[in-house]
């Protein structure tokens, strides 16, 4: 079994990003700098309807603008529209101004229908159906264990809440989009993407192109978390946009477009019964939730379900239970994979309740986790954090803050799988000692590249500057989608089988004994001629899954404005063996920054009366900037005899259920709803002033 | 956005003669340029105001200070005597969006924006204050919309700086047709309170020139609330400003933003102030004055509350 090395210079250290220089002056080449020779711009035209009997969609007036090269219908023939925003038509062009006054002359016949937004009003028997054959609210799905009635009867507390949590909208900074090039010889895609193998093999399903003939390229990636998997309805259109003009098209989708159609977290609405003995052993669990995935149960993705439902009752292990969910349909954009999907509103809900069960009991609430939490890693984990946090000096009664600025903590956990698979790399040693390590992975923007870097300059004791790293390009050897915090364990192992075989082929043909650090060059230069490359592929024992994390927030509330400030966010994170510290510290941080997002800021507010997404920009669409971000302490359980896990996911899931229960401390009141708003902080002390009748 | 031609104005009346019917003046761009991306707005032609000459100019005075229009939002913010004679002024231009914005925004810009209530702001919706038939905000999500109007439209004045200025007693120079006109900042907006149409009581054609604040001996503050932090919106804002004699008041103005279509001042509140010292339980009774009459919808009745510990804690400041 191959294991890491015991002694290291670069792994599980502070390294710079290898493409931070590259990033910082603009040299790096994201999807939407990409112009090759002749591109067009590509556009899609959008329903305007939240439902609709499209009968006719005429394209004469867009194909007579000067500019215009292309114009094409998603789909011919009648169709039913869902939701605002679905994709009509599609158009591209010289200009970004000659295709917005294309889609303003694209004619669309519709009949509009009756339609629902929002899930209160889609569960009722007279709300219109979305889809014809089925009612909005699927049946329950249940699991059961234990007797619970008699279970309840025996819990020293019992207590009740109703949880809900938001539509939460998509929004890397960089949108979802292509430039493909549709030629003869095959389809060449530039993608913003988190899988280029799965836009290669979608591409040519789609379009009836062999994947030998379709390469997918990305380079840099402004982000992606979840949603950008498959090439999407914008990939498609783009290259077929692309056939029919002749020319590279670019269609890279507006902040407007990443708003209604591209994929989000459902929403949950959860009932919560949770019940435990005098010493705070939880004894009985009951939740009925529903929540909307909007028309669908997502979109394809490979990071999880994009469906409403979540995991329950979390993190806990409960002997009496009883669970329900159920999907309610709605005229909206569907769900897509959302960082971690379905754990931040588990543990929202959960975490919640479990906080009102300790407070009733008189329990300090990370009493009752240490009570509960079966994972010994967490255990260690509050112990470590609640001392670091300060947490005995800083908890206090519910609501016993002086002053009309109120402070107070709150804690939550959390767990991922994560883990590696399926992926190749190759080394390429060249001649003069410089060396090229390639594998069809992607950078989210989470530091593959450096991380890359770090394992084969440890391995070969060169300088992670020396590596020349290659990714994004479906012509090297295959990896995996990145979901699932996989990305890490995947790439790490096939890297180190490459590094490792790579450096014996080049000792046996050399001759040198040990051809690493200050042999390097010379070793090198003996191969002659010819460059010398050497596959590689994931190896078990370097990388595992399942972690756990454990996050402390500190508020302060004005109880007279409403208005909440998160101070502080200590967040205690096992992740196995840290291979690039900087990349992973800055994983946890836009982790806890979108958590704070939930928490406080982040909603999609649909229109009941027109069907349409409200606020379709950053500006009514809030999400945290500088001002808001807390001062956020990392503490990395560092465990290298686990090998490599993944962390983007686990570290956004407990924020939110922190700050909600640090709120509910600070007040003595729990806001139940996210994102807690001054509005609602304001109803909860009942200081709202009810309207007119 | 639809084309459009583009001319630089060097004089008052040259920007005055280029205004057609179809026409719109360009200041700083922030408002006006987003309005034609989304179609609300599609102007033949744009007339150019910031290179008129004077109007950039912050003018001090001992009777009082004269902003031009075309000053930066930025400059308001920085300005070192601007600070100390007009906190309120100084502390509404620092809550204006980003600092990339308040280097392009001007004063005129920013008396003049129009709603940002989420449905007139829609591309695709067609509400009343875009000549349709109804609000839907009325019915609909009214959480960041009025508690006081006179009119149907229930959008809000969201220009922070008239809040800091009304309270300023600030006189606001209009160009209208052949002559300049002087405005008082409920002038300014009067038209907004009963015209579901109106953003402001500016006729098409009718620019503003400048702002004169009156430097009074006295103290003013300027504070909000948001959602965020930081670069959002005032959910409340309020501003206060008083003159003292012997620390009792003798003249004052309490002002309130996002809760109106206009900067929204009671004479009675402001009466109420008058000879006495500010303390607790006044400003308490000011802020019953202000907000009686208040009309929550579903949605924003938080903003009644939120509203009353704005004017106390704005009040209590002017004593320092």
């Amino acid at each position: 079994m191959p294991t890491w090395p015991k002694e290291t210079k670069y792994i599980g250290r502070h390294v710079q990003r290898v493409d931070g220089p590259a990033k910082v002056t603009g040299s790096a080449r994201y999807t939407s700098d990409v112009q090759p020779e002749g591109w067009l711009y590509g556009m899609i035209l959008r329903s305007r309807w939240p439902a609709a009997k499209i009968s006719d969609i005429s394209l004469e007036k867009a194909r007579q603008v000067p500019g215009i090269k292309a114009a094409i219908l998603v789909r011919e023939g009648e169709r039913t529209i869902r939701y605002y925003g679905e994709e009509l038509a599609a158009v591209a062009g010289t200009s970004k101004q000659a295709c917005l006054d294309a889609l303003r002359l694209i004619e669309v016949t519709a009949s509009p229908l009756p339609f629902v937004v929002k899930e209160t009003e889609a569960l009722k028997d007279s709300s219109p159906p979305v889809w014809e054959k089925s009612p909005n609210l699927s049946k329950p799905k249940v699991v059961e264990k234990g007797d619970l009635a008699k279970a309840f009867g025996e819990c020293a507390a019992v207590v009740e809440g109703f949880f809900t949590t938001p539509v939460l909208i998509h929004h890397p900074l960089e949108t979802h989009g292509n430039t493909v090039s549709w030629t003869d010889e095959g389809i060449t895609a530039w993608a913003s993407t988190q899988g280029i193998f799965s836009v290669r093999d979608g591409l040519a399903g789609n379009l009836n192109v062999e994947q030998s003939k379709v390469r997918v390229i990305s380079e840099f990636m402004g982000g992606g978390f979840g949603a950008k998997f498959g090439p999407g309805i914008e990939g498609a259109l783009a290259a077929r946009l692309s056939k029919a003009a002749k020319a590279p098209v670019k269609l890279m989708l507006t902040r407007f477009d990443q708003s209604l159609a591209v994929g989000n977290r459902p929403s949950s609405f959860q009932k919560i019964k949770l019940g435990a003995s005098a010493d705070g052993k939880l004894l009985a669990y009951e939740l009925d939730a529903y929540g909307t995935a909007g028309i669908g149960s997502g979109g394809s993705t490979e990071g999880g379900g994009g469906g409403a439902e979540f995991p329950a009752p979390y993190i806990y292990t409960i002997p009496n239970i009883r669970v329900s969910h159920r999907g309610v349909t709605v005229n909206a954009g569907s769900a897509r994979a959302f960082r971690a999907p379905g754990h931040p509103p588990a543990s929202f809900g959960m975490e919640s309740i479990l906080d009102e069960l300790a407070v009733k009991l008189n329990l300090d609430p990370v009493e009752i986790r240490l009570k509960n939490d079966p994972s010994p890693v967490r255990q260690r984990e509050y112990q470590l954090g609640a001392e670091r946090f300060g947490w005995k000096q800083k908890y206090h009664r519910p609501g016993s803050s002086p002053g009309p600025v109120k402070t107070g903590v709150g804690c939550a956990g959390a767990s991922w799988g994560g883990g590696g698979g399926g992926t190749q790399a190759e080394a390429q040693i060249n001649p003069d000692g410089s060396l090229e390590i390639r594998c069809g992975t992607q950078d989210l923007g989470t530091g593959t590249k450096t991380l890359i870097a770090v394992i084969a300059a440890d391995l070969l004791q060169l300088k992670p500057d020396q590596i020349q790293v290659r990714i994004g390009d479906t012509r090297f050897p295959p990896s995996g989608g990145s979901g699932g915090s996989t990305t890490a364990a995947s790439v790490s192992p096939a890297v180190f089988d490459a590094c490792t075989q790579a450096l014996e082929a080049l000792q046996n043909q050399t001759g040198v004994a040990d051809a690493r650090g200050d042999n390097w060059k010379a070793a090198c230069k003996k191969l002659g001629i010819n460059p010398l490359i050497v596959g590689g592929k994931w190896q078990p024992g370097l990388s595992s899954s399942g972690t756990g994390g454990v996050q402390f927030a500190e508020v302060e509330v004005d109880a007279d404005t409403g208005f909440v400030r998160v101070k502080k966010i200590t967040c205690v994170q096992d992740c196995g063996m840290v291979v690039s510290r900087l990349t992973c510290e800055s994983q946890v941080n836009g982790g806890i920054i979108m958590g704070l997002g939930y928490a406080l800021y982040e909603q999609r507010v649909m229109d009941s009366t027109t069907g349409v997404v409200l606020n379709p920009n950053f500006e009514t669409y809030k999400l945290p900037g500088l001002a808001d971000v807390p001062q956020i302490d990392i503490i990395l359980l560092d465990m290298p005899e686990r090998g490599v896990i993944g962390i983007g996911e686990p570290v956004t899931i407990p924020t939110a259920a922190a700050i909600a229960n640090a709120v509910a401390n600070a007040l003595g009141v729990r806001i139940g709803s996210l994102p807690i708003t001054p509005d609602k902080v304001l109803a909860a002390l009942g200081k709202t002033q009810a309207a007119h009748a | 956005m639809k084309a459009f031609q583009y001319v630089t104005a060097q004089s008052v009346d040259s920007a005055r003669d280029w205004l057609g019917p179809r026409a719109s003046y360009l200041a700083g761009g922030n408002d006006l340029l987003a309005r034609m991306k989304e179609y609300l707005a599609d102007p033949d032609l744009l007339v150019n105001v910031k290179s008129i000459p004077g109007l950039a100019d912050i003018e001090p005075g001992d009777g009082h200070w004269t902003l031009g229009a075309q000053v930066t939002i930025a400059r308001i913010e920085q300005d070192p005597q601007i600070r100390k004679l007009f906190p309120a002024l100084h502390e509404a231009a620092a809550e204006v969006g980003s600092l990339q914005i308040r280097n392009v925004a001007t004063l005129g810009g920013n008396l003049a924006q129009h709603s940002r209530c989420w449905y007139y702001r829609h591309r695709d919706v067609v509400c009343l204050k875009k000549k349709g038939p109804t609000c839907f905000a009325r019915l609909g999500e009214n959480k960041f919309h009025s508690l006081f109007t006179g009119n149907p439209c229930i959008s809000t004045v969201v220009s922070n700086l008239s809040i800091a200025l009304a309270a300023l007693g600030a006189v606001v120079l209009v160009q209208q047709g052949k002559q300049t006109v002087r405005w008082s900042i409920a002038d300014l907006y009067a038209k907004a309170w009963d015209n579901p149409i109106a953003h402001h009581s500016l006729a098409h054609g009718d620019l503003i020139l400048k702002v004169e604040i009156p430097v009074e001996p006295g103290r003013s503050a300027y504070g909000q609330i948001s959602e965020k932090g930081a670069f959002d919106w005032a959910l409340v804002s309020c501003a206060a400003a008083a003159v003292f004699d012997d620390g009792r008041v003798k003249q004052a103005r309490i002002v309130l933003g996002a809760v109106a279509p206009v900067p929204y001042q009671v004479e009675a509140a402001n009466d109420l102030l008058k000879g006495k010292k500010i303390d607790e339980p006044l400003a308490a009774r000011a802020a019953d004055r202000l907000l009686a009459g208040a009309e929550p919808l579903e949605h924003n009745g938080y903003k009644i509350p939120m509203a009353r510990a704005l004017i106390q804690r704005t009040l209590l400041k002017l004593m320092g």
